[in-house]
């Protein structure tokens, strides 16, 4: 018995199919785009494309993320803070924050030891803090997003950047390479403005260890470590931290299959 | 395609139509400010807290409440057009959107969705909000209008206790009644009349019953199911209880929404159908996206049972008016400080109201609205809402927009937060094994 778990995000959208003993058998990830429902089901024929099944031997797909409602095969809905939620606390079981840095969103979670939220807070009406930041100075210094972390961990001075806008970053970063700043230590500047907003979102939940970093900041070596400094200790993440929110909506739908539980197509969970 | 429609509202009972009744009211209120307007009569601009409406109609002068009208744009999907005509003439997009619907309507010929928008012959405004004296201030300056300032002494004490009795609040007591003569004399000037105090014991008597009801209508939502949703229908309620402050039709009103109420609790007449959640509200609905915001709650079947801005912005009745007929002005002077005082200083005290409520009311979870144009009552929100968790184990949602600027409306957002809060209630049942 498969399910599967698909979480349309604001940038990329990440699928993952499980069985019914919680292994993941297939992953999806591509580009969410202006085609939201299209995305979604890449994302899961990905994920499916990984295994040797088809899409009907999936008994049940759990949506999430910002695009959970455009997933015309899904079942269900769920959104990505209780997917990642429950994905953190499957991931590492003692976890009790969860800190989930997305391309618009981040989100501190406080969770029970079953994956439930207690509690949460967002940032609002502001993208500073979040996965676009590191885009927006991917863009302006013209390094491909993936090398932003490796080189941010080569810097010895880095510069303060303010927090207070995404786009305002950009000419922010221009202008301190203007003044001579080394790039690498410019780069570790805007890790540390992301961190210090995102960590001060955990505290206002409340920071209780363990922490879960979850979300695709999580890959970014340099983030990993900023956040494990203000946090005081260090952060868990693993290769399937990218896949949280996929992982708890897969949950999600295990749940459905195993209690018998007939949701009406469309409704949240 | 949306998955799920708004839940249909019951059917209203035989006790009487109240929502038709509130609309039939809201446009005579409107007939008869156009009216004022067209024949040069005297119109007082007021506002929701601390109106003295009870002065006001001593001397039959119509009020026009703009807060009221200004929400009214944004319902009507008109707000837009003000806010934008008085950023265009210099104010900017931070300043509370009352006061910039309000603007634009004063500057682009004063033509409300709803009727002619009079012009002011004078004001009645207090420090009850810290933006009222200055938007006063913008009719004085393009009308010449005298506005007069009611100055209410703040809370000195460390909670919301006021000792009636003691020396501060006597004084307290003698200051503000200074005042409302100051007011009453005022009044008469504007209006031509002679201050009659019959009149005036007759119109406190009426508010006094008023709130006996408003109160009334207030706890019917302690039944399971609620019998009204705060959200929508409380608007109602609390809008006739400012525009018929202690006149016969809002009287007639409230013993009319009650029977109503209490006809829906005897046959088990929820205002959502299948109540599974209960909440509260803190800070205003958005009234741009009023059918979605008001869906996003009701498509998990969650009522709101309670709101602050039914307490905060109904002038008090909420709390109890209870005038001394044979002092008036004193009584008066009394009531106000003591129904004031919760609303001037709810940033430091609300989350013990909140608390009250919680459990009172029964509720599951408290909706925080932060409105992003009023600082004043966004400010403490979120402090409110960690202390509602930590100490009395109420769960909240924090979310922002606005009161009528719809551009600071974001759905996929707002669904987000709440979709997610709700769920973490569902959550919360499991594992409380209900």
């Amino acid at each position: 018995m498969l399910v599967a778990g698909v979480d349309v995000g604001s940038t990329q959208t990440k699928a993952v199919v499980m069985t019914g003993d919680h292994e993941i058998l297939g992953r999806g990830l591509c580009p969410t785009g202006a085609q939201l429902a299209e995305a979604g089901h890449t994302a899961f024929s990905l994920a499916l494309g990984e295994t040797s099944f088809s899409e009907p031997d999936v008994a049940f797909v759990v949506g999430t993320g910002y695009g959970r409602f455009n997933i015309s095969f899904g079942d269900a809905q769920v959104t990505e803070i209780s997917c990642h939620a429950r994905g953190a606390v499957h991931l590492f079981p003692n976890t009790r924050s969860v800190l989930d840095i997305g391309g618009q969103d981040t989100k501190a979670i406080k969770v029970t030891s079953d994956g439930q939220v207690i509690d949460f807070n967002m940032n609002d009406k502001c993208a500073a803090g979040t996965g676009r930041f590191l885009g927006a100075a991917s863009d302006a210094l013209e390094i491909p997003l993936g090398e932003l972390g490796p080189l941010a961990m080569t810097a010895k001075n880095p510069v303060q950047m303010t927090t207070t806008c995404t786009v305002f970053a950009e000419s922010e970063i221009l202008g301190w390479l203007a003044k001579g700043r080394r790039v690498e230590d410019v780069v570790m500047g805007v890790h540390h403005s992301i961190a210090t907003r995102s960590v001060a979102l955990l505290r206002r939940a409340g920071i209780e260890p363990e922490v879960t970093f979850t979300g695709g900041v999580t890959r970014n070596s340099a983030m990993v470590e900023m956040v494990s400094q203000f946090v005081g200790s260090p952060v868990n993440t693993n290769e399937e931290s990218h896949y949280c929110g996929a992982i708890g909506a897969a949950l999600y739908a295990l749940d459905q299959v195993l209690t018998g539980a007939s949701a009406e197509r469309g409704m949240p969970i | 395609m949306e998955p799920h429609n708004v839940a249909i509202r019951p059917a209203l009972s035989r006790a009487g139509n109240t929502r038709e009744a509130s609309r039939a009211l809201m446009s005579d209120w409107w007939t008869q400010l156009g009216e004022a307007d067209a024949t040069a009569a005297p119109v007082a601009n007021t506002f929701v807290m601390g109106s003295l409406a009870e002065v006001l109609n001593a001397f039959d002068i119509p009020m026009m409440f703009p807060e009221i009208a200004a929400l009214q744009t944004a319902v009507k999907g008109k707000s837009m057009d003000y806010l934008l005509a008085a950023e265009d003439i210099g104010y900017s997009p931070d300043i509370c959107g009352y006061v910039k619907v309000d603007i634009g309507l004063h500057n682009t010929g004063r033509e409300h969705p709803l009727g002619k928008y009079p012009k002011p012959a004078m004001v009645v405004s207090s420090n009850m909000c810290n933006t009222y004296i200055k938007w006063s201030e913008t009719w004085e300056r393009q009308y010449g209008c005298p506005v007069f300032v009611l100055d209410l002494p703040g809370w000195r004490g460390t909670g919301f206790e006021y000792s009636s009795t003691s020396e501060t609040f006597r004084n307290d007591v003698k200051y503000v009644e200074g005042q409302i003569r100051d007011l009453i004399d005022l009044a008469s000037q504007v209006s031509g009349k002679k201050f009659d105090i019959d009149k005036l014991r007759e119109i406190l008597g009426r508010v006094n019953r008023m709130s006996e009801l408003y109160q009334a209508i207030l706890a019917m939502n302690k039944n399971r199911p609620a019998p009204f949703n705060a959200l929508t229908e409380g608007i109602n309620y609390m809008g006739i209880a400012n525009i018929l402050r202690g006149q016969p039709e809002g009287v007639e009103f409230m013993e009319t929404a009650l029977a109503e109420l209490e006809e829906r609790v005897a046959h088990g007449v929820g205002a959502v159908p299948d109540e599974r959640f209960r909440l509260l509200l803190v800070g205003t609905a958005c009234y741009t996206n009023f059918r979605e915001f008001v869906g996003m709650f009701e498509r998990w079947k969650g009522v709101f049972v309670a709101s602050e801005y039914m307490s905060f912005a109904g002038g008090g009745i909420d709390r109890g008016v209870r005038y001394d007929l044979d002092r008036p002005i004193e009584s008066l002077a009394e009531q106000i400080l003591i129904t004031a005082q919760p609303s001037m200083s709810g940033i430091f005290f609300s989350h013990e109201w909140q608390a009250r409520m919680a459990e009172e009311y029964d509720i599951d979870g408290i909706c925080y609205h932060g409105v992003k144009s009023c600082r004043t009552t966004a400010a403490g929100l979120p402090d409110a809402r960690e202390w509602l968790l930590n100490n009395a184990n109420v769960p909240g949602l924090f979310i922002q927009s606005d009161l009528v600027d719809s551009r600071l409306w974001a759905e996929a957002q707002m669904r987000n937060r709440i979709d997610a809060f709700f769920e973490s209630l569902q959550s919360r049942r499991v594992q409380a094994g209900v």
